[in-house]
């Protein structure tokens, strides 16, 4: 088979993996080699699904012994099939990093004879470019749940970062749609990725103490672990992915959990949902995500006012919180503590920066706010300024939540997707 | 009135803006101009010499800033940065701190967009490999929106400091001759060989877009479409949103 077409067969069976982050690695370029990070993530082009590409994604087959349902690249799918040799990745990677197309690359792969057999083969195409290309730009593999210690620990030598994807939120979703995954296999590779980083960490902390140069080679998987869960091809609920997401982020710190709407085109099993998820709801997932990360929200907080466990489509999570507790509200921006000022709906995290300075210096009044690029629209019911605020008088009215409400219409127009989610504040 | 024009550079407007300060001049009594006006008013406060050079101490970060904000494409940059100068020598010392201030509102929004056109710059700068005078050479044509060449191109050397490069665009070029950077006036064009990874590139474009979900406006909101002209996979975009929408 032509490279090219392999190229074009490998990536489009790679397009359903959401991460593509760049970010959150240094590494100086080698001597003689080509390619550094620099801690900040460069998404070189977009593509009219609004996805940003960064990295040259590819599996390095899409051949795959396992027969996960919601997957296109399943053991009974009829997709076409190609493998790349690793040298071709090699040299594709190489060639479009040269030309400032990508970071790096990240490369997956569907199941081949076994996890080890499979995890040897991705780090044979790091290795290679680590090695014999010098290169010094950015790696993502994924790690094969169930692959070796050993294996998962050359990975984490070569690679920026390393995901295993736990895919659904129980096992009882996976018993009936992937088969073949457990989530204590996919848990057992996650925690042996997280003591790899730590003890990563704790060595370039006891080399920066004691002046000792770096170890260029020794760092584990520099921009740490990530994870991807697929929505709504099973029936469980947003609070019962958040709870997961939640623990996953406590257990074994993950920089990111990335959820995936699922769409049911060319999908055959009867265990699977029939209708397509909305991609608001994928939208809302990070917007809950983020607030949990970092806006000091636990999982349960956000999903203890919603009936049916699913997070409302029509507002953000902040907003659907603050009106559920008008009681904690209004709150003053010149006197409120910072996490408290977090919670208020329409402030995000870089303005309550920015709000507690400045009243250090002077009281804060609603031009301020709307200097600041605050939404007003979501903040004016809430906060009290150094001025008049007539709109807060209407926070204990009861049809205030109507003023929120969109038609519900409009909402197939309006589905921002996970691009723009994860660069905003709420 | 006083008629002040550091053109471009900043390093003249600090000059100019020394000079004022020291005599006391008000922000209100200055009309800045800038990029190929000089002459029309005159060059008043750089050919004073009764100006004195005294130094005035201002915050490291507004020098971080007021460089930042120098390289916005805009004659008002001067005045704003004049201004604020003014202000904190003036007794503001805080000033930077308060983010909703109009100045330095205005002042924030320069430097984010002048960061931005960076950023964009080590983002969409596409590289095509060519042979000069039988030598392989990596040579692009960008076009960015302020005057960032200076300040985005040690990234290229940084990353591909093996690599000889020329990078082109209207404001300033840059070449990377493996030991030195320099670099040359803007230029209007020039045409680069072609490339043949280009269609490699977008066979790879190509494929990893998911017509399922189509969202043009959340691409064209991170790729101008100012942009589209020096990328080379941006003339798949119409085709493939036209593809999509017979999904």
């Amino acid at each position: 088979m032509e490279l090219k077409t392999k190229l074009s067969v490998l990536a489009d069976a790679a397009k359903y993996d959401a991460s593509c982050a760049s970010s959150g690695s240094k590494r100086e370029r080698p001597k003689g080699g080509i390619g550094n990070t620099e801690g900040m993530g460069i998404c070189h082009s977009y593509t009219p699904d609004g996805r940003c590409i960064s990295l040259l994604k590819l599996l390095l087959t899409n051949v795959c012994i396992w027969d996960c349902s919601y997957c296109v690249n399943r053991r009974s799918s009829n997709v076409r099939r190609a493998r790349f040799k690793p040298e071709e990745v090699v040299r594709l990677t190489i060639d479009f990093y040269k030309r400032n197309y990508i970071e790096g690359l990240f490369l997956s792969s569907g199941i081949i004879q076994n996890a080890d057999y499979t995890m040897e083969q991705l780090v044979l195409v790091a290795k290679k470019l680590r090695e014999e290309e010098n290169f010094g730009g950015y790696i993502h593999l994924k790690a094969v749940p169930g692959a070796s210690e050993v294996l998962l620990k050359q990975a984490g030598k070569y690679a920026d970062r390393l995901s295993a994807n736990i895919e659904m939120p129980v096992q009882e979703d996976l018993d009936k749609l992937a088969p073949e995954k457990t989530i204590g296999e996919i848990e057992d590779t996650m925690g042996t990725l997280r003591a790899e980083i730590d003890e990563s960490r704790e060595r370039a902390r006891a080399d920066k103490k004691s002046a000792r140069p770096a170890g260029a080679g020794e760092t584990f998987a520099g921009a740490g672990q990530s994870t991807q869960l697929v929505v709504g091809a099973s029936r469980s609920s947003d609070s019962v992915i958040l709870k997961k997401a939640e623990e996953l982020y406590k257990k074994f710190k993950l920089r990111r959990v990335y959820y995936s709407a699922f769409s049911p085109a060319e999908f055959t099993s009867p265990e699977l949902s029939r209708t397509p998820t909305p991609p608001m709801r994928e939208h809302r997932l990070y917007e809950a995500d983020w607030l949990i990360r970092h806006y000091g929200f636990s999982a349960s907080e956000i999903t203890a006012q919603i009936a049916d466990g699913n997070l409302d489509l029509t507002k953000d999570p902040k907003l659907a919180w603050a009106l559920a507790h008008r009681q904690l509200f209004p709150v003053d921006v010149n006197r409120a503590s910072r996490s408290l000022l977090l919670r208020v709906p329409g402030i995000g995290v870089r303005n309550v920066d920015r709000i507690v300075k400045i009243r250090r210096f002077h009281r804060i009044g609603l031009a301020d706010l709307v200097r600041l690029k605050v939404s007003m629209n979501r903040a004016k019911w809430f906060v009290v300024t150094a001025d008049h605020n007539p709109d807060v008088f209407n926070l204990d009215k009861t049809d205030l939540m109507t003023r929120f409400r969109r038609p519900a219409e409009q909402l197939s127009l309006f589905a921002p997707g996970p691009a723009t989610v994860v660069m905003g504040e709420i | 009135m006083i008629y002040a024009d550091p053109g471009d550079s900043f390093a003249e407007w600090r000059e100019a803006a020394r000079g004022l300060l020291a005599r006391g001049v008000r922000p209100d009594e200055v009309v800045w101009s800038g990029g190929g006006q000089a002459g029309l008013f005159g060059n008043a406060a750089a050919d004073d010499d009764a100006a004195p050079c005294g130094t005035f101490r201002v915050p490291a970060e507004f020098l971080k800033l007021a460089r930042a904000v120098a390289c916005y494409e805009s004659v008002e940059r001067w005045g704003l940065l004049y201004r604020l100068l003014y202000r904190i020598a003036g007794g503001r010392r805080h000033l930077l701190e308060i983010e909703s201030d109009e100045d330095m509102r205005c002042a924030r929004l320069m430097e984010k967009a002048v960061n931005r056109d960076v950023h964009k710059f080590h983002a969409f700068v596409r590289f095509r490999e060519i042979e000069v005078e039988g030598e392989k050479v990596f040579a692009a044509w960008h076009e960015p929106q302020h005057f960032t060449v200076e300040k985005a191109v040690p990234f290229f050397v940084r990353r591909f400091g093996d690599m000889r490069f020329s990078i082109f665009t209207p404001k300033l070029c840059a070449h990377w001759d493996l030991e030195e950077l320099k670099f040359s006036p803007g230029v209007e064009r020039v045409a680069l060989a072609d490339d043949t990874t280009e269609d490699f590139w977008l066979t790879y474009y190509r494929a990893i877009f998911n017509p399922f979900r189509l969202k043009v406006g959340a691409m064209k909101k991170e790729m101008p479409v100012r942009h589209w002209r020096t990328l080379p996979e941006a003339r798949l975009i119409n085709e493939l949103i036209e593809e999509a929408g017979r999904v």
